[in-house]
């Protein structure tokens, strides 16, 4: 049955070219159909992808992201409205139901107009701030276009982002240059494990309001790489919230524009590789992890029977074998996850707190995925215990198994004999000499009657 | 009377005039014995008073005090894993030994010689009724062998099941 439903995935995966993890609904909410022709590129490479791109105004009537309780679409794509607000059809308590039912968002901004309140409380639910007056751009004396920016020095050409930590997936990485013009710069909230950076601006960068007359130096809040162009949010329920600080970036115009840096050569951008990653990203197209085929079971030599497979109860110093299957899905199809460089896919045996934290090592392969697996020594203490795989990492959906089972302690006749210990054959020489003496010494008293007592007795 | 209360006297006094007033043994000890001479002296009269089985019940309880101190030297010495190995085996030695104590006290007073013990009036009286010997301690040597027999047993069983 599995592999008949693993078959017509695959035939269905063919005749897709490429598909979102998640649902092929998008809902594209821009202002006028004038805007919507300048991204014509951006629309028909994610129809390319198989998706479901339906648009609408904000301030249309029609616009609902629910319909009788239930997402009407998977992925909303919002670029920044040109009036205030979104509108009644959309609120933050819309847009957050909408990602609490597992939605992913792709928020643009614009740094050309100011950024409405409406957007800025909702980020701020997700720990991202603006700047002040919502109306500031990121300038770069050193990364600039020199072709369409040599005054003004508002477009940023940079390099797209590695990975964010050495343990980290790069998603977002390649060759070649960003243009992202009029930006409008975000910051992360320091204690929300939730988001992370997927593009900073370089160092020499900072903020500034262009409508000023004079720039206030002194009101500076944050410079160089505290100033976010994307950054990301990834909720518990792994539904994934990003916020591109340059909609221009994603015109027809900038995918291939030729751009000179101050002092380098002219070249074209790769903004239609990088808005690829980003909506593929945001939309579940990569960075999803699924959990096959989850096994523990006694450890043996040979194979194990279907009955000995995943028990329910173990005994305590039990040698104890576990695996996990695990894939990662990658634009259109699974593939065996791999680990990033520096990371480690760990097992905890947990009874209120771990007794076990192990390393899981990938010890074999299939076409989909990797199994990953470890043996272990059950600890000495009975009680209810989980194997627990806990594996959380930005850019990646979360992965949280829990399998219960009981380590019970050893029955009476498990322990080993008392003659398998040699430290104990001193006291059972002891014992068997104390029952040896007490025989003789029964035998030696029956044979020793005191005769003269009795003739007494009979006297 | 004033000989009598002289012995009396001499028993509370010290040890080395008690075995004067036995009425067997031999011969009495001076006042001014050395620790050796009482020594050689009480071990005499020991075996010259006590009769077979008293002295069986007596070398058997120096064997289980003999065995029960080699397993407890040999848990001070070597650690005390299997534990309930050790437990089984100090616990059988000193079990047995506590029965064999009260054979020893059901059974020895009246096997040996009849000793006259002067300071008790109620037991001299009592002696005097010497047909019904078994009814001064109460029951009688088989029924006290008995009884030894059945709690030995009882101590052995559990003994060798909690050694495993």
């Amino acid at each position: 049955m599995r592999w008949c439903l693993a078959f017509l995935l695959c035939c269905f995966l063919a005749a897709v070219n490429a598909l979102s993890s998640s649902g092929s609904r998008l809902l594209v909410v821009l202002d006028d159909s004038t805007e919507k022709s300048s991204f014509s590129t951006l629309w028909s490479d994610l129809e390319g992808r198989g998706y479901d791109v339906s648009f609408e105004s904000p301030k249309s009537d029609k616009l609902s992201l629910f319909e009788h309780g239930e997402r009407a679409y998977d992925h909303l794509l919002i670029l920044p409205p040109k009036s205030k607000g979104l509108g009644p059809n959309l609120t933050p308590k819309h847009i957050l139901d909408f990602l609490n039912k597992d939605g992913n968002i792709l928020l643009a901004l614009s740094g050309k107009s100011a950024t409405s309140s409406a957007i800025s409380s909702l980020l701020l639910e997700a720990d991202i701030h603006l700047s002040n007056d919502r109306s500031a751009v990121v300038i770069d004396h050193f990364n600039y276009d020199t072709v369409s920016a040599a005054e003004k020095h508002d477009v940023l050409l940079l390099q797209r982002p590695a990975s964010l930590r050495p343990d980290v997936k790069a998603f977002f990485d390649g060759e070649g240059v960003l243009a992202l013009p009029r930006v409008a710069p975000q910051t992360l909230g320091s204690d929300s494990p939730l988001i992370a950076p997927v593009l900073r601006a370089p160092n020499t960068a900072y903020a500034y309001n262009p409508k000023e007359e004079v720039p206030a130096a002194e009101d500076i809040e944050a410079t160089g790489s505290q100033l976010n162009i994307v950054s990301a949010m990834q909720a518990r329920n792994s539904a994934r919230f990003t916020v591109l600080g340059s909609v221009e970036a994603l015109e027809d115009k900038w995918f291939s524009a030729s751009v000179k840096a101050p002092g380098g050569k002219k070249t074209t951008t790769v903004n239609r590789e990088f808005a690829k990653q980003l909506t593929a990203w945001t939309f579940k197209e990569t960075g999803v992890l699924k959990v096959g085929e989850i096994k523990h079971h006694l450890a043996t030599d040979g194979e194990v029977a279907l009955h000995d497979l995943n028990p329910k109860i173990y005994r305590i110093k039990n040698e104890t074998f576990f695996s996990i299957e695990m894939s990662e899905y990658s634009y259109d199809k699974w593939v065996p996850f791999e680990l990033p460089a520096e990371d480690e896919l760990q097992l905890e045996f947990t009874m209120l707190s771990p007794f076990h934290r192990l390393n899981l090592e990938p010890t074999s392969r299939t076409e989909t995925s990797t199994v990953y697996s470890t043996k272990f020594v059950t600890p000495d203490q009975h009680g209810i215990f989980s194997f627990r795989v806990n594996y959380k990492r930005p850019f990646l959906t979360n992965v949280e198994e829990k399998h219960e089972v009981t380590v019970r302690h050893f029955a009476h006749d498990e322990y080993p004999r008392s003659w398998a210990i040699s430290g104990g054959w001193v006291w059972i020489a002891g014992l068997w000499s104390v029952i040896g003496g007490f025989l003789a010494f029964v035998v030696v008293w029956l044979y020793s009657a005191p005769v003269a007592d009795k003739t007494k007795k009979t006297q | 009377m004033p000989a009598k209360r002289h012995a009396a006297s001499t028993t509370s006094a010290s040890t080395a005039s008690t075995p004067a007033t036995l009425s067997s043994g031999p011969a009495t000890l001076k006042t001014n014995a050395s620790a050796a001479e009482i020594a050689q002296h009480v071990w005499q009269q020991y075996l010259a008073t006590t009769s077979q089985r008293t002295m069986l019940l007596d070398a058997f309880m120096a064997f289980l005090v003999l065995v029960g101190g080699l397993q407890f030297l040999y848990c001070v010495l070597a650690g005390n894993y299997p534990f309930n190995a050790f437990l089984s085996g100090f616990c059988a030695a000193v079990g047995q030994f506590v029965l064999t104590a009260s054979l020893r006290m059901q059974t020895s007073d009246k096997s040996g010689p009849v000793v006259s013990k002067p300071s008790s009036k109620g037991k001299n009286a009592r002696f005097v009724d010497d047909d019904d010997e078994e009814q001064v301690s109460g029951y009688s040597h088989e029924r006290a062998f008995a009884d030894y027999i059945f709690g030995s047993l009882i101590l052995h069983f559990f003994c060798i099941n909690f050694i495993n």
